[in-house]
């Protein structure tokens, strides 16, 4: 029972200099499992690099990044997809080569519960294909999907490798609106499931609608943390986004 | 609907003869010597054989991982002289070829280790560097003989079939290997590190064992060609199965006859091997210049090889019917 009070991911004090400049500072934050927890921020806020950190891809000058309690920073992307944290691109990434059924079962023969036999991963491959709604197209060439659906396509990689955190950059991204709100619908499926997602968008509505809980970031530092309601109303916030005037009138 | 059930058993019993194939190939290739007793021939095919299983293993790390060695010659080169070594302290050859891909895999994580830090271009100038010190390396050595080479005494008659059969064998085998890969996790490991390394990481995959793993898989079938090649020529030197030509050829193949498939190397491998003997034999001094044209028209028009090619055809036959 004490383990559903750890959190699932633990950040203290993350910093990273890139030369002189901090593009993030001192940031600390929980994540609770089961949750769906957002980051937004103005342009060059810091919210990539904050994201890249957590994954993986980029080494924190300062800070300490911990999964369960088990300490990540600095863990190399294919040790923590063992770990049970997964990850997608904001430019999307599919093996340009393969068939979109084929990109799935990489993620079954190597997640954290790795499938040795090709048809067995396959089976795994489709069954997350048809939970993101790509089975119609298991079996055309990745480099041929729509960006809506190649946004479909790193999720659902990222999902045959069974994490329990799921990271989405910027999933979002260049989608119509009926897109948008049929990829925020997927996310509030997969935590329903019991995943936690951690969710980095620019798009401040999609974020809102869709959190549980947001931290907003303004030049690489924590500016105010809450649920969406908290944030919306928060003059920090809205001055941070509208500037001293906008919130001066509200 | 009638069209797709009507090439359903037709695309079946493709299935079957591409499975048939390998084994139908093996028998004529077996029986092929003892229907044309010429000693040339046999040599032609013997050689062949051990160019095809170097063609196979390149294409291992340079096909499906995408790791471009220009360093193969190293491997090679180890084969040749580990089995010279050995076999002139009195171990049997076999054994002596086992011990030739050993050393050759171990002398490949020594490059690895270090080269596969690099990427791309970067790697493969690596190789490029790695091998022409082992060259030099070995041409000083001087317990080798050096630059003047060294000599295999063996005891035994010459039998030019058992050299055959032998070389025969170590292609089936690398074949087959290649073959498994393929259809294998690992095969689609090495894939998805050659289309995007880093988003394969992403998904589980380690980048830096697998292309290990598969560098010294390629390696140890490459030391054992050279091993036999060898024990056949009973003369080697540095200059030969270190050379950078040696490490040219390796690659040359493969991407003749298609890159990152199964029959690829094999089809690049035979018409090198065949080739290859003209083209020495016509234009010594040119032959080099001539395989670097063919590798610059062949990425230029049909950067899939001579199969990539086929199967345009076969499609634009099928779409013409």
């Amino acid at each position: 029972m004490t383990t559903a009070k750890i959190p699932i991911l633990e950040v203290q004090k993350l910093t990273k200099y890139f030369g002189g400049l901090a593009a993030v500072k001192d940031v600390s934050f929980e994540v609770r499992a089961g949750q769906i927890f957002g980051f937004i921020g103005p342009n060059g806020a810091g919210k990539t690099t904050l994201f890249s950190m957590i994954a993986g891809a980029v080494r924190p000058s300062a800070g300490k990044i911990r999964s369960r309690g088990v300490e990540i920073t600095g863990v190399s992307p294919f040790r923590l997809v063992k770990a049970g944290i997964a990850r997608t691109h904001q430019i999307v990434r599919p093996f340009r080569e393969m068939t979109v059924l084929e990109n799935v079962q990489v993620a079954a023969h190597f997640g954290r519960k790795p499938v040795r036999s090709p048809s067995a991963a396959k089976e795994r491959a489709m069954q997350v294909l048809v939970s993101v709604g790509l089975d119609a197209l298991a079996d055309n060439p990745a480099s041929i999907l729509s960006v809506g659906n190649q946004k479909r396509l790193e999720i659902a990689r990222a999902l045959a490798t069974t994490p329990d955190l799921l990271l989405c950059d910027e999933i979002c991204g260049g989608l119509t609106h009926s897109e948008t709100a049929a990829m925020l619908q997927l996310l509030r499926r997969i935590r329903d499931g019991g995943m936690t997602v951690m969710y980095v968008e620019h798009d401040v509505k999609a974020i809102t609608a869709v959190c549980d809980r947001i931290l907003v970031l303004n030049y690489g530092r924590k500016l105010a943390e809450g649920t969406p309601d908290h944030i919306q109303n928060d003059p920090a916030v809205i001055e941070a986004y509208l500037g001293t005037k906008a919130a001066g009138r509200s | 609907m009638s069209a797709t059930s009507a090439t359903l058993p037709a695309r079946r019993m493709a299935g079957w003869a591409m499975t048939a194939l390998p084994w139908i190939l093996l028998a004529i290739l077996a029986i092929l010597p003892l229907l044309v007793p010429s000693p040339n021939f046999t040599r032609l095919l013997f050689m062949t054989f051990l160019w095809t299983t170097t063609s196979i293993a390149w294409n291992l790390l340079g096909g499906f991982a995408g790791q471009v060695s220009f360093g193969f010659a190293v491997f090679y080169g180890a084969g040749a002289y580990t089995t010279a070594l050995l076999m002139n302290a009195g171990v049997n050859p076999l054994f002596a070829f086992l011990a030739a891909g050993l050393t050759a895999a171990l002398v490949s994580l020594i490059v690895g280790l270090p080269a596969f830090r690099l990427r791309g271009p970067y790697f493969a100038i690596a190789t490029i560097g790695i091998s022409e010190a082992v060259r030099v390396v070995m041409t000083n050595l001087s317990f080798t003989g050096g630059a003047s080479g060294y000599r295999i005494l063996e005891h035994r008659p010459f039998r030019q079939l058992e050299h055959y059969y032998t070389a025969l064998l170590l292609a089936a085998i690398a074949f087959a290997i290649s073959w498994k890969i393929a259809h294998s996790k690992f095969g689609l490991g090495l894939k998805a590190i050659r289309q995007d390394e880093d988003a394969a990481a992403d998904l589980g995959v380690n980048p830096y064992t697998y292309k290990l793993a598969a560098h010294a898989l390629a390696a140890a079938l490459t030391g054992m060609a050279g091993g036999v090649f060898a024990r056949y020529a009973a003369f080697i030197h540095p200059g030969g199965v270190f050379g950078f030509h040696t490490s040219v050829h390796i690659l040359l193949m493969p991407v003749i006859g298609g890159i990152g498939t199964v029959w690829g190397p094999v089809l690049g491998g035979f018409v090198f091997g065949i080739v290859e003997e003209e083209i020495v034999a016509s234009f010594p001094e040119i032959h080099l210049l001539l395989y670097g044209l063919l590798l610059i028209v062949i990425i230029l028009f049909e950067p899939g090889g001579i199969l990539g090619g086929l199967r345009k055809l076969v499609r634009r036959f099928r779409d013409h019917r």
